[in-house]
């Protein structure tokens, strides 16, 4: 490598070095301090060592290494992660798997590839262009998180409504156990015997082990796609829509909702014609046969109209498809040009209560003083209300955190649930007994104690506890000078 | 976000505070940065950089080795500009932070001879000449980052004035290939322009200057650019660096007249292809096949890539790198400064040019831009100017393959 | 209505128990431990929501009583078993639908678990909403843990629209062939000359690939799926005669009955120290071993 280093002195350092190398240890402040964070907005982490390795070898000696120093480790991908899943809690090893990015075998018959965690989601898709084949799960960052963390966080995306989270995609998993011991949980094609130890390692965001190969199923393109776009003057109407697509009896491959303040921030880059002085627009995708595409795109039009929708315009070609998803995909860049921060709440309610939650939240926000913004996954109930605020203002954190949980609270009273696809992390744990009893809790601490008997995989994430984390340990009280 | 002249964070390093708070950690730009890409390291991607920043501008790190070397492994070229969603100003964060660093660091030696070197046109020419001798005997070490075959002839053109457009000639190309600009000045006529040459006078846009966080330098060079070049006429520029570099002459400087002269300044592609008509016909020669290289300062700095395919489409056939433009590691001085680093950039990029020679049948790549000419050359691709290409077509001229 | 309440209390806290469901596949993974309390979850339907496609349900309700619920309104679950079956036995089993390639697998339907723990508490895994990620996905673990790891009593189940048109098809030919001719077929089986596929979606969608099929294969339409042999395995790469495979789900169905693969010595250790982590007196469905099914 091009940087020349001097031995370290201190003795876990060294020994990560001589079984890796020392070009795959980082003890510096700067790494420390780089990795002491991840995409959400918690501060105060604090990584010990940082490890890069490249192979499932080097992953468990790392694994094992810290174990012998008495070190828990954290487990991380590209970073992306919006609750902190990889933000480090008392000096752990941090083990980084962005060096491992090969993608191994891709079997076109039989529709699997085998990839290695640190493989960009999109990167995967991109290699697959010319096969026909795809990897289903779209999460919204899929051109920078990584496969690792989309099964520790078991991702979503748009068009998981139709195709189905991460999890349905992932077939096997190679596991560094958090003793050091490797594993496959899991088999290429179908269930494994025994218990679904692959579905319960999905989603363990780090806490169960290390992935270190995967094996993912690949997706057939579909034949034809029609891409819709719905515009309302009120986001009842919107909602009422997408409960009675549903109920019409269609899964749409996608079925996205924006609010107005999002559609006025992302017109001018997107230049998709979204109509500015609508309160809502839906974008619906329909996918699959010809004859099927065609008869869904219609009954939806009709429902939609029968609901109130102003227009339906359906994309004509394929660069009209585009610039409808640019601006959805965009949202983000769009949010900058009001305020430079935001942050990003993630929660899922029954479909049949969009309108009354999203006017509730809005008028969380409007209570705070905050500008909020609805951009989400509106065909499975999964809400993304961005706060978007200056950080420098002062007090203004306050209020986000207390606007956060109001919402939180209000999803959980019309029946929802926490997270549908960004988990657990530090960021919501404290919430977790909103939701389930102590019971139901002990019932997935039996399995967390069961991959890790001694508590060292990606300490004080998912379930609440009494332990502390250094200043993580609750939202509120992040340091001044919080960044988002 | 607001304009360039809204506060300062008042820092260790002083940068603009919008532009420092525009980061939100999203990540969406780590694959963007071929430094990340190659490392996997987040010292080396934009986002870190940016934290670093905010650390030691805050106080709340020091400026040590590490910290230094995560901002001089940068090859800004602005690829996590064009990717990121919230449109942080990469390029002037990490040109400010340039500038903060060697207010208090020596630049390498190494760099400020040939920064020296660059804006005294007759030394650099007469260096060139021996380089060019000792590399026809042999002398040279086979990987230095120099063109193929380096011109023995004095290739000095007199600065031509009283042309409809100015071709700025620079430094480095006006020494180490010439013909470049010949072909270039002879598409333009062929179009109909009569072309004067900015030539000695105007010398260095001072591109390096600027990396190096030399803003002082950088600026002068500047000014005497600007002196030498008064005609309110286009400025045409065949070498992508040096074109961004002019554009920003706006920023740098900060007066009236620096805005309005960036504003003159075009790529010579973009030039053509805003007329593409009066282009002449292809008459001799056959059609071939060229693998499009974009370079960081067409794609990300100047965005206008789209240009040069514009203007080869009637001569030749263009393929595409599966890439997404991801940076070949030249990087103006870079692949001097970091040369593991920068050629293991270029594995990617050589990796890329392969998967599509294999599937086109393409053999030549071409790129706007010398910088990354000579870096992919030196690792054994012939590499030619997209302009070379044209006028070969226009009139059966030969040569100007930089590889070997 | 019988409730989970009273499922709970009839479990209690104390000896070992075992569910009965429909007692369809009562041997599989080992008879109950002799001693074993029987106990019947509860039965019947508790809500439907069609415009959600969610259903809440007694896990000793009949499967054919919800498929013909949910019929009512065009949906359908992917859940499959024998006549009698129940929803909380085919989940216990574990063993995906025929038409998994359309539907799904079984473990992928289940949205939240309601069960008496070993302690004799209910607690409750997932959630009500068709999509989450909020803590441990303890559904997908107890989706074919045979009742080992906490007895369902209620579950809330995702449903799917019913396809318009079904239709099988069957003749010589290769899978590659079929899956080349077909956008997604919910079903392909093979005996290594002869294959059989299932069509379905939208009516004109249907024709079309069956045209596509008959004209470039020559396959011909069946009017009922082919007769499984009685015995499942999984598949090893090599087609034993009278057998067939079901294309992509890794399951062979065989005239003789073969013994299940034996875990790794890590995934072995892992899963015992998840049943003993959940079960630590050993008092759930003791006797039986989801390792001991084959398939
Ligand atoms: C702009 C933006 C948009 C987003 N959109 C979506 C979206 O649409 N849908 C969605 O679901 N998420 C979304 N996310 C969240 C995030 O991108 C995903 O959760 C992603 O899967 C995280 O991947 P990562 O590689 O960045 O993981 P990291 O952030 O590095 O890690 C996430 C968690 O996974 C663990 N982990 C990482 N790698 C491994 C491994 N190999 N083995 C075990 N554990 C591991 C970590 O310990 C941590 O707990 C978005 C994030 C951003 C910034
Ligand atoms: S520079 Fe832009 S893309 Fe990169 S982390 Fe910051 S906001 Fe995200
Ligand atoms: S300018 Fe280029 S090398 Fe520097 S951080 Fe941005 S993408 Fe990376």
């Amino acid at each position: 490598m091009w940087w020349t280093r001097r031995r370290s002195t201190d003795p876990l350092t060294r020994d990560l070095e001589a079984a890796i190398g020392a070009d795959s240890v980082e003890g510096g402040a700067s790494a420390r301090l780089l990795y002491s964070r991840d995409g959400s907005i918690i501060r105060g982490g604090k990584a010990g060592v940082v490890c890069l390795p490249g192979s499932t070898e080097q992953v468990a000696a790392c694994v094992r290494i810290a174990r012998a120093h008495g070190r828990a480790f954290v487990p991380r991908g590209a970073g992306t992660g919006l609750t902190g899943g990889a933000v480090p809690c008392d000096d752990p090893v941090v083990i980084a798997t962005t060096r491992m990015d090969r993608i191994l075998e891709v079997d076109v018959d039989r529709r699997i590839a085998w990839v290695e965690p640190g493989v960009v989601n999109l990167d995967l898709t991109s290699h697959l262009a010319g096969t026909g084949l795809h990897f289903a799960p779209d999460p919204s960052s899929q051109q920078a998180c990584s496969i690792g963390g989309n099964v520790a966080n078991n991702s979503g995306g748009p068009h998981c409504l139709l195709y189905g989270v991460t999890s349905v995609h992932v077939t096997a998993v190679e596991v560094v156990l958090p003793d050091g011991e490797v594993v496959v949980l899991g088999e290429e094609e179908g269930d494994a015997v025994g218990y679904d130890l692959r579905g319960a390692f999905v989603g363990g965001e780090g806490t169960l082990g290390i992935a270190t190969r995967i094996a993912v199923r690949l997706t057939p393109d579909p034949p034809e796609v029609r891409t819709l776009l719905l515009d309302f003057t009120t986001i009842e109407e919107a909602a009422e829509t997408v409960s009675a697509v549903i109920a019409a009896g269609i899964v749409p491959a996608a079925l996205e909702l924006m609010d107005q303040q999002v559609v006025q921030a992302v017109e001018p880059f997107a230049d998709a014609g979204y109509p500015l002085d609508a309160a809502a627009v839906l974008i619906v995708e329909l996918d699959g046969l010809p004859a099927g595409a065609a008869r869904e795109a219609e009954s939806v039009a009709a429902v939609a109209r029968e609901c109130g929708a102003r227009t339906v315009r359906i994309a004509e070609d394929e660069e009209e498809r585009a610039r409808i998803w640019k601006g959805r995909k965009g949202a983000f860049g769009a949010i900058a040009n009001i305020k430079p921060s935001y942050y990003l709440h993630d929660t899922v309610i029954p479909r049949t209560r969009l309108a009354e939650v999203v006017t509730g939240v809005n008028a969380i926000a409007e209570r705070h003083g905050l500008i909020v913004m609805n951009v989400f996954h509106a065909g499975d109930g999964n809400l993304h209300p961005l706060l978007v605020f200056d950080h420098r203002e002062p007090g203004v954190m306050d209020h986000v955190f207390a606007a956060g949980e109001e919402i939180v609270r209000l999803s959980l009273e019309v029946g929802g649930v926490l997270s549908g696809e960004h988990g657990i992390g530090l960021e919501k744990r404290r919430f977790m007994p909103l939701l389930f009893s102590p019971e139901d809790l002990a019932a997935q601490r039996a399995l967390r104690d069961a991959f890790d008997p001694d508590g060292v995989a990606n300490p004080h994430k998912v379930l609440p506890s009494g332990a502390s984390c250094g200043d993580v340990q609750d939202l509120p009280e992040i340091p001044e000078g919080v960044w988002v | 976000m607001t304009g360039s002249s809204s506060p300062r964070t008042g820092g260790v390093l002083d940068l603009r505070d919008d532009a420092l708070a525009s980061c939100v950690a999203c990540g969406l730009c780590l694959p963007h940065c071929p430094t990340y890409r190659v490392t996997g390291d987040e010292r080396r991607s934009p986002r870190g950089r940016i934290a670093l920043m905010r650390a030691v501008d805050e106080g709340a790190t020091a400026p040590d080795a590490e910290w230094l070397e995560a901002m001089d492994t940068c090859i800004l070229c602005r690829g996590c500009e064009t990717a990121c969603p919230s449109a942080v100003p990469f390029g002037e964060l990490m040109s400010d932070t340039r500038a903060a660093v060697t207010r208090t660091r020596q630049v390498p030696l190494r760099l400020r001879v040939g920064l020296a070197v660059l804006v005294r046109p007759r030394l650099l020419r007469g260096l060139s000449r021996i380089l060019a001798l000792l590399q026809r005997l042999h002398l040279l070490p086979g990987r230095l980052p120099l063109p193929g075959r380096l011109p023995m002839r004095d290739p000095r053109q007199k600065g031509r004035v009283g042309g409809e457009v100015v071709l700025f000639t620079g430094c480095v190309m006006d020494a180490w290939q010439p013909e470049v600009h010949a072909a270039v000045e002879e598409v333009l006529e062929a179009c109909g322009a009569t072309v004067s040459r900015s030539g000695d006078a105007a010398g260095c846009c001072g591109a390096l200057h600027a990396h190096a966080g030399l803003e002082g330098a950088a600026r002068s060079l500047a000014e005497r650019v600007m002196a030498a070049i008064p005609e309110q006429v286009p400025v045409l520029v065949d070498s992508a660096g040096c074109g961004a570099t002019l554009r920003g002459y706006g920023s740098l400087v900060g007066t009236p007249e620096a805005a309005a002269f960036s504003a003159r300044v075009q790529d010579v592609h973009e030039w053509l292809a805003a007329d593409i008509d009066r282009m002449p016909a292809a008459t001799v020669g056959k059609r071939s096949t060229v693998i499009v290289q974009d370079p960081c300062h067409l794609r990300h700095a100047q965005g206008c890539h789209g240009s040069v395919r514009t203007v080869l489409a009637p001569y030749a056939d263009t393929v595409e790198l599966d890439d997404e433009g991801l940076c070949c590691g030249a990087g103006g001085a870079f692949s001097v400064l970091q040369p593991e680093l920068a050629s293991e950039v270029r594995l990617r990029k050589t990796a890329s040019i392969r998967r599509a020679m294999a599937t086109t049948g393409a053999e030549a790549v071409v790129s706007a831009n010398p910088g990354c000419a000579i870096h992919l050359a030196a690792a054994g691709h012939v590499v030619r100017h997209p302009l070379e290409v044209v006028a070969e077509r226009i009139r059966g001229k030969q040569g100007g393959a930089h590889g070997r | 209505m019988r409730g989970i309440e009273d499922f709970r209390d009839e479990v209690g806290p104390t000896g070992p128990v075992c569910v009965r469901g429909g007692g369809t596949r009562w041997e599989l993974g080992g008879t109950p431990a002799h001693g074993s309390r029987e106990v019947r979850a509860p039965a019947g339907v508790v809500a439907f929501d069609p415009a959600e496609m969610t259903v809440v349900v007694g896990a000793g309700t009949p499967l054919g009583e919800l498929v013909e619920v949910l019929a009512g309104h065009g949906q359908e679950v992917a859940l499959e078993g024998p006549a009698g079956a129940t929803v909380g036995g085919v989940l216990a089993v574990g063993r995906s639908s025929l038409r998994r390639l359309r539907v799904g697998a079984v473990r992928d339907a289940l949205l939240q678990a309601d069960c008496v723990g070993a302690d004799g508490s209910l607690f409750k895994a997932g959630g009500p909403t068709v999509k989450n990620v909020t803590g441990y996905d303890l559904c997908r673990l107890l989706v074919g843990s045979l009742g080992t790891l906490g007895l369902i009593g209620q579950v809330i189940l995702r449903t799917w629209p019913s396809p318009e048109r079904t239709l099988w098809m069957q003749g010589s030919g290769t899978p590659e062939a079929v899956r080349n001719l077909c956008y997604r077929p919910s079903s392909v089986l093979w005996d290594g000359r002869r294959v059989s596929v299932c069509l379905e979606g939208y009516g004109e969608d249907v024709e079309a690939e069956a045209a596509a099929l008959g004209s470039h294969l020559g396959l011909e339409v069946v009017a009922t799926a082919p007769t499984l042999p009685p015995h499942r395995s999984r598949w090893t790469g090599r087609l034993a005669e009278g057998s067939l495979l079901e294309v992509g789900t890794g399951v062979v169905h065989g005239p003789v009955e073969e013994p299940a693969p034996e875990p790794g010595p890590g995934v072995a250790a892992l899963a015992a120290r998840i049943r003993s982590g959940f079960d630590p007196g050993g008092r759930l469905n003791p006797g039986r071993d989801p390792y001991r099914i084959a398939a």
